[in-house]
């Protein structure tokens, strides 16, 4: 509702708003000159200064980021815990459980693995329109530590030589399937554990390092940051896609034997980029309902990260029917039998979810620059997004386990939950002492005036 | 061009076309429109060096229809997409692809985002010129030589007399008060022809009439008969320098161009000296036993029932009964089966005790009905067959004393 309420505001500031504008696409294409004019904050006269003017109660979380983090870290730790109670309980659910929590864990990791990306690709490219809410972005991307943490009963389960999850870690199973003994120099548990702490410990030091260098900004005499992080970002992302594709591959291909596809990674990128967008959108819209970042983050912004949902939604389906168009044309054993089940029974109907529920509907409905403008319906899509993209992480892990029919159980629930809760309390603790927007980056007040032609 | 009604120059005075107001910053000229927008013009429009922001809502311009002509095109061109296929590979010429069905929607997936793409792009194109009235070959504002600098530094907005709200003093009157740098009348053109220019005109004419001269190549070769080609589009590719079997070439002695090697060459891995290994011979008679060069052993038996099972079993069974899938598949057929020849049964009395030289041979050369298998599998392989055949014999039989000696202690 707030938002709605700020773009009829921002439609009767349209004299004033678009008049400071035109004095700076007059002198010269809008250079840095112009004055910071988003929303209501008025006329103020350049520099960052107007998001300060705005006072501390709107770009600090404060009280509400106290309870967020209590609550969510409390459901989280009640889920979590009932999870491994009930996992660990009994021995034939342990496998269940593992299963249960890796299709959590991935859905977790992709939102924030999307916002690093994000945040990385935000900083290559000098964007300019995201400043206002690149530091949600940060934050996002700043619950590694948390992802890396949630990571330990799947690494330990394979470090403990529980089959469970992965074939490979079965030296029997690894003698006896030649395919498996062909990939033992990769898939062994040895490697895998340097994998992860690679992963992991490059995902965290690069989120904590955009997050400094950010924070360090607010308070820091020369705030501009010039091309310094535009060069670290190149090679990251570099770094970025290739630990995304290989953790793709590790923690759910290697779940099947035989199976093997080179569009996987893509393919996990592509989930990262739709969750993270959607969490961001939700992000924003949830602090603006609390008062926070109110007439800083516009309905333009709202827009351009609609626009990235649809795009990557498009992505995706690109991606997803490229992998299995191939498959289904050649026709290969070893390929198709990674299909054959999720085809069958009651997967089938998960697979034709994933169709039109990752695909047709969304596709057709972010459509429109309408909805995209309309805070309402982009967060009706964004929680959209969010659950079908644990649907498919259900659709790629689960049918290693029950390859008959989707073993829906109370154990989804609590680790999705769970890992949900436990990622946004993390991003609560991190957003408690800083500010929720970079106030003093000198492109903000670009980005505050930001509008989509 | 709108309101030009003559075509040719004209002595009178020309009327006027509109008013005509230059702005030093984008900010005087956004305040102007607006001005002009709530005063309720119709005819009017702007004109800037570059795009600037706001101007569209300044100008109360509405959201374009074009979106909803592009999602109508690709609409369009994805039913067209479906439809081609499902007619084409469904009705009108079906035929079975690698086992597909005949109408697949997988395989038409990327037909379809093509033709929704196609079809959108091309739409976008050219409902963009139809919107915005383009191509516009000439405009009065053409002839105004303030208005060159609306590719430069000064921007321009022009109300049209046509407007129904113009007024020659009120007009004026509200663009004076938004203090433009200057006010002009703009006259209609009485002097740019409306006539495409006689040499595009002809230009035209020739580019069309030349773009028919292929299509008529096509259609005159197609209609006409005579023994020599009628197109030699690619010369090089229809004459190659270079001699063609069974032609004559002065260059030999012989007169012919196809070589033969130097007497004795054989060509790398071709000698197959061993006539026991490659031709299932000992000292001119069918060898009764494998040849020392094939190494009897398991493997070589799992390879054996593995090019048996490819090379084999269709025709003569799992088993080599002569009961394979072909044979089945006729059995079941209502006509044909009078011409049938029943694959050979393998197990049989005489082919067991037939040398194993001479089965090799029949692998190799073929025999009867069967063709010939050498060119298909290698030598090795075939032994390999034979050594799984021999094995499918003795275990379809009692009778181990009807093998030799030799054959017995290849099977151990």
């Amino acid at each position: 509702m707030a938002k709605i309420k700020e773009t009829s505001k921002g439609k009767s500031q349209d004299k004033g708003a678009s008049s400071a504008k035109s004095k700076s696409s007059s002198t010269g294409g809008g250079s840095g000159k112009s004055s910071a004019s988003g929303g209501g904050s008025g006329s103020s006269s350049g520099g960052g200064s107007s998001a300060a003017s705005a006072g501390d109660g709107n770009i600090r979380l404060g009280a509400a980021g106290e309870k967020l983090m209590k609550t969510a870290g409390g459901i989280g730790a009640v889920c979590l815990g009932a999870a491994f109670a009930l996992g660990f309980g009994k021995d034939d659910h342990l496998q269940h459980f593992l299963h249960s929590y890796l299709v959590a864990f991935m859905w977790g990791l992709a939102i924030c693995l999307g916002g690093l990306w994000w945040v990385t690709l935000q900083h290559l490219v000098n964007a300019h329109w995201s400043i206002v809410v690149r530091r949600i972005g940060e934050l996002i991307a700043s619950a590694m530590p948390m992802i890396a943490v949630l990571s330990l009963p799947i690494v330990l389960s394979v470090l403990m030589g529980n089959a469970a999850l992965f074939p490979w870690v079965d030296h029997e199973v690894v003698k006896a399937n030649h395919v498996l003994e062909h990939r033992s120099p990769y898939l062994n548990t040895t490697f895998f554990l340097i994998r992860c702490l690679f992963y992991f410990g490059f995902w965290t030091l690069l989120a904590r390092f955009w997050f400094k260098r950010s924070t360090a900004q607010d308070s820091a005499a020369k705030p501009d940051f010039g091309k310094s992080l535009q060069g670290i970002s190149a090679p990251s992302m570099i770094v970025i896609v290739l630990t995304l594709t290989f953790c793709a591959i590790d923690f759910m291909m290697s779940l099947d034997k035989l199976f093997f596809s080179t569009i996987w990674g893509v393919y996990y990128f592509a989930c990262c980029v739709l969750c993270f967008h959607a969490a961001l959108a939700l992000s924003l819209m949830w602090l603006q309902k609390n008062k926070r970042l109110v007439d800083m983050v516009t309905i333009e912004h709202y827009h351009d990260v609609g626009k990235m949902m649809f795009a990557f939604t498009i992505f995706w389906s690109y991606i997803a029917f490229s992998q299995f168009m191939l498959i289904w044309y050649a026709n290969i054993p070893e390929e198709t039998a990674w299909f054959k089940p999720r085809f069958e029974n009651d997967w089938k109907l998960v697979s034709a979810a994933l169709l039109f529920g990752k695909f047709a509907i969304p596709f057709l409905g972010l459509m429109s620059r309408q909805v995209k403008r309309n805070p309402k319906l982009l967060g009706f899509w964004a929680v959209w997004v969010l659950a079908i993209n644990y649907i498919d992480m259900y659709w790629l892990i689960m049918p290693q386990l029950d390859p008959a029919n989707p073993p829906f159980s109370l154990l989804d629930v609590l680790c999705w939950v769970g890992v949900a809760g436990a990622v946004i309390a993390t991003v609560a603790f991190n957003a408690k002492n800083v500010n929720l927007v970079p106030t003093k980056d000198p492109r903000l007040p670009k980005s505050l005036a930001f509008e989509n032609i | 061009m709108s309101d030009v009604t003559t075509t040719e120059p004209d002595d009178g005075p020309a009327p006027v076309f509109g008013l005509l107001a230059e702005y030093k910053t984008t900010a005087d000229l956004i305040h102007a429109s607006k001005r002009v927008r709530d005063a309720g013009f119709r005819d009017w429009d702007t004109y800037t060096p570059f795009p600037v922001h706001g101007i569209e809502k300044a100008m109360g311009i509405k959201m374009t229809v074009l979106p909803w002509i592009v999602f109508g095109a690709g609409f369009t061109g994805f039913c067209t997409a479906v439809w081609l296929q499902w007619w084409t590979n469904a009705i009108d010429y079906p035929w079975i692809i690698s086992g597909k069905p005949f109408w697949s929607i997988p395989a038409n997936v990327p037909v379809m985002f093509e033709l929704t793409v196609l079809f959108s792009a091309i739409t976008a194109l050219l409902s963009m010129l139809l919107l915005n009235g383009l191509p516009l070959p000439s405009h009065p504002l053409d002839l105004s030589a303030r208005f060159a600098k609306s590719t430069d530094d000064r921007f321009f907005l022009l109300i049209q007399t046509s407007d129904p709200k113009f007024d020659a003093e009120d007009t004026r009157t509200l663009l004076d008060s938004t203090s433009p740098l200057a006010l002009e009348d703009v006259l209609e053109d009485r002097v740019t022809s409306d006539k495409l220019p006689t040499g595009v005109v002809y230009g035209l004419i020739i580019a069309v009439a030349a773009s028919l001269v292929p299509f008529a190549l096509f259609a005159s070769a197609r209609e006409s008969k005579g023994p020599t080609p009628r197109l030699q589009a690619v010369g090089d590719m229809d004459w190659q320098a270079k001699f063609k079997s069974q032609r004559h070439n002065p260059f030999f002695a012989d007169g012919r161009s196809e070589r033969l090697p130097p007497p004795g060459t054989i060509a790398f891995g071709e000698l197959r000296d061993d006539d026991h290994f490659f031709r299932g011979k000992e000292n001119g008679i069918w060898a009764r036993t494998f040849p020392p060069a094939f190494e009897i052993s398991s493997q070589k038996m799992e390879r054996g029932r593995e090019r048996f099972g490819i090379y084999c079993s269709p025709c003569h069974g799992l088993v080599g009964r002569g009961d394979g899938m072909i044979n089945k598949r006729v059995e079941s057929l209502q006509t044909g089966r009078d011409s049938w020849v029943q694959p050979t049964n393998l197990i049989q009395d005489h082919l067991r005790q037939q040398p194993v030289g001479q089965l090799f041979n029949t692998i190799t050369n073929g025999i009867r009905n069967m063709p010939a298998y050498g060119a298909q599998i290698e030598a090795e392989d075939r032994w390999a067959i034979l050594l799984y055949l021999r094995a499918l014999q003795k275990s379809r039989s009692a009778q181990l004393a009807s093998l030799t000696d030799a054959e017995r202690g290849s099977l151990q």
